[in-house]
């Protein structure tokens, strides 16, 4: 088998590795919002349990909570796929993450901003979703591209799952023909080709940002 | 509308003037940060119409005073009455009084993610629930008021700070407020950029404008004020029209502020 | 088959052997990782040409998925005739591909010294090896204590990776359990229970160590 064969044939695994990235993400976006809104203002008892699921879902490690999940559910009478299972644990648990990046942008935007729209007479909750929050999600945006890519590179992990992803689809062509030089440097250079240029798109998104923040002292 | 208690409580008379004269009262106010007393039992009656300039050495509680009356800051006793509206905890549809009472900041706070104009309609738009092109109608004619509307496409951080703070003041007047408050809205400025803040603030005054500003600039406070009112200590120490009160300070620590002033 | 939680707390101290290797592994991962990340950066910084180099190395290092990093190691290595014990190769492993986010911590931290310090040094006549360990390396840790902290958690949470290379581990521990009774729902659950206490422990640890040490996050 040439190289360009065995990457073909690693990339039969890209439609897996791919929807778990596009599920995965369906649900990390969504969590990291709430969860990060909700732990900026929530106080109390509610911000412990609010607190408590985020930490539960970062805190883990990911391979663990996704073989607990896989092997546990079942027996509690919850029968998800391998698919199902993969997305929401790989989601859930960047979207940890994410919901800190958002409540760490909420917490440093200037208190002006939100002053500013109260006395314009905005309500609470227009001040977080026309001023505080477009501002928080700009400013976190390299932050969540790169936990974009930390979701890409565990979705190698549902290989573990048996699913045929990329990460499943090499080991499958190792047991073909012993050329694991071959094979294991294709999957690198596989998930090289898909995640580098986010890597690189990320980093100018850094840049940009800081140089933004610079900009805005000047006059 | 005066389905609020205290207004019964207050009588029928004392509501004649709230809806003839007065534009905000403050009676009785006073406010604490923990154990330190910010604002000691204030009064202060503000008529429609009337420029008040509050100054006093940073601490004074001149800030958290005007704070109060659009409830950035809450007070802890007294009574804050705005537009015949009373402030209290809790009271319901702060925004809405808000929307009548425009304020103008020390740091401009314009929101750096929108342009010019819309940081002028985002109130209109989502608030009062303007059509956008209504809405950015409003937008130019304030721009134009305080003659920046060829800026209207830029972002704030591509603005001067005394754009900026005209800026800040024309998105407040686009609410059609009743009363402005202005917190310090010359003291992040270059001094080469104040003056064309202050012409601004003058025009306003001019036009009859209802206004309450915090500030150390006394020519202006000279020139456009009914009433200059001293605060120290958390309390008003002194209040006079401006020839009185810079010609003739009666208490010690007004003649000691005012000299500080000046040299 | 239902969960059965008498069995689950039977099983507890059979995981619990592997929490040894798992603790062996991470100390000896975040030493490796350390080391390396810092090579990089220094190299990186150390030659106009080799600059471009070493940032695609870093680069290219975090655009691969860990798993696969140690599949590569795990099989590649016996096919050079290299063989060395599975946890060795896990320990490289580990290393190598946090070293790619340690040498962006690192610098990040470098980038805080004042520049006027280096210049200083060489100006008072020390070699460039000599400006990095006695001047720059001392004023970069403080910058890199609490990042570096994080990342040791990280790399804890890594550890459980080695199972698939059947490094016994806690996790390698749980899958023994499994499949010496045929029962996959309790020893994962275990599992899955002991890391996340494990993790509590390394991040309070981790704060209190920041706490004590004085050492706040550096501004960006």
């Amino acid at each position: 088998m040439t190289f360009l064969q065995i990457l073909l044939g690693i990339y039969e695994g890209f439609g897996i590795t791919a929807i778990v990235t596009v599920l995965g993400l369906l649900y990390a976006i969504p969590f990291a919002l709430l969860a990060g809104i909700l732990q900026h203002f929530s106080t109390g008892a509610a911000r412990w349990v609010v607190t408590a699921t985020i930490e539960f879902w970062r805190s883990s490690p990911v391979i663990v909570l996704l073989y607990a999940f896989y092997y546990s559910l079942p027996a509690f009478g919850i029968n998800l796929s391998a698919i199902s299972v993969g997305a929401m644990v790989l989601g859930l648990n960047i979207g940890g993450y994410g919901s800190q990046s958002v409540r760490a942008a909420l917490q440093t935007l200037n208190r002006g901003q939100r002053e500013a729209g109260l006395a314009l007479g905005l309500s609470r909750i227009e001040v977080l979703r026309f001023v505080e929050l477009p501002q928080a999600i700009a400013a976190m945006t390299p932050t969540f591209i790169n936990q974009a890519i930390q979701l890409i590179k565990g979705t190698s992990l549902v290989s573990l799952l048996t699913l045929t992803d990329m990460t499943f689809r090499a080991k499958e062509i190792a047991q073909l023909s012993y050329n694991p030089v071959g094979v294991y440097s294709g999957l690198l250079v596989a998930y090289l080709i898909i995640c580098y240029p986010v890597t690189i798109f990320g980093r100018r998104l850094e840049r940009s940002a800081a140089k933004g923040r610079g900009a805005s002292h000047e006059f | 509308m005066t389905s609020n208690p205290t207004d019964e409580q207050a009588g029928m008379g004392s509501i004649q003037t709230v809806r003839g004269g007065t534009a905000v009262s403050i009676e009785n106010v006073s406010k604490w940060y923990g154990n330190f007393q910010v604002l000691r039992d204030v009064n202060l009656h503000v008529a429609t119409g009337e420029r008040i300039v509050v100054c006093g050495p940073s601490g004074s509680g001149k800030s958290t005073l005007i704070r109060c009356v659009n409830q950035l800051e809450k007070h802890q006793r007294g009574r804050i009455v705005v537009n015949g509206t009373e402030l209290r905890p809790g009271t319901k549809g702060l925004p809405a009084i808000r929307r009548e009472v425009g304020m103008v900041f020390q740091q401009f706070n314009l929101f750096p993610h929108l342009n010019v104009i819309d940081n002028c309609t985002l109130a209109l738009v989502r608030a009062r629930k303007l059509a956008r092109n209504a809405a950015e109608a409003v937008a130019m004619e304030n721009l134009t008021r305080v003659r920046i509307p060829e800026q209207a496409k830029k972002f704030p951080a591509q603005l001067s700070g005394g754009q900026q703070q005209r800026v800040a003041i024309a998105r407040a007047l686009c609410m059609k407020p009743k009363i402005m408050l202005f917190d310090e809205p010359t003291s992040a400025l270059d001094p080469e950029m104040i003056k064309e803040v202050l012409d601004v603030m003058t025009r306003l005054a001019d036009e009859g404008m209802t206004m309450i500003c915090v500030t150390h600039e006394m020519g202006f406070a000279r020139e456009v004020a009914d009433r200059v009112i001293f605060m120290d200590g958390g309390e008003i120490v002194e209040q006079a029209n401006p020839a009185e009160f810079f010609s003739n300070p009666v208490q010690v620590r007004t003649r000691q502020f005012l000299s500080q002033l000046l040299h | 088959m239902s969960f059965d939680f008498a069995f689950a707390l039977k099983i507890v101290p059979r995981v619990l052997e592997g929490i040894g290797n798992t603790l062996v592994v991470a100390i000896l991962s975040f030493m490796g990782a350390s080391a390396l990340g810092f090579l990089w950066e220094i190299a990186r910084r150390s030659n106009r040409h080799v600059r471009p180099v070493m940032q695609f190395v870093v680069d290219a290092i975090r655009s691969t998925p860990v798993l696969a990093q140690l599949y590569f190691l795990f099989y590649v290595l016996p096919y050079y005739g290299v063989v060395l014990p599975a946890l060795v190769v896990g320990v490289f492993g580990l290393s190598f591909y946090y070293s790619g986010y340690l040498s962006e911590v690192f610098k990040a931290g470098i980038d805080l010294v004042p520049r006027g310090q280096g210049e200083a040094a060489q100006s008072l006549g020390l070699s460039r090896i000599h400006t990095v360990i006695f001047v720059i390396a001392p004023q970069m840790l403080r910058n890199v204590a609490a990042p570096l902290g994080a990342y040791s958690v990280s790399i804890l949470k890594a550890t459980p990776y080695l199972a698939v290379l059947a490094v016994p581990e806690m996790l390698g521990s749980a899958f023994d359990v499994a499949s010496e009774t045929y029962r996959y729902a309790e020893p994962m659950f275990v599992a899955g229970i002991l890391f996340l206490c494990l993790a509590l422990i390394a991040v309070t640890l981790v704060n209190w160590l920041e706490r004590y040490l004085g050492v706040t996050t550096p501004p960006h």
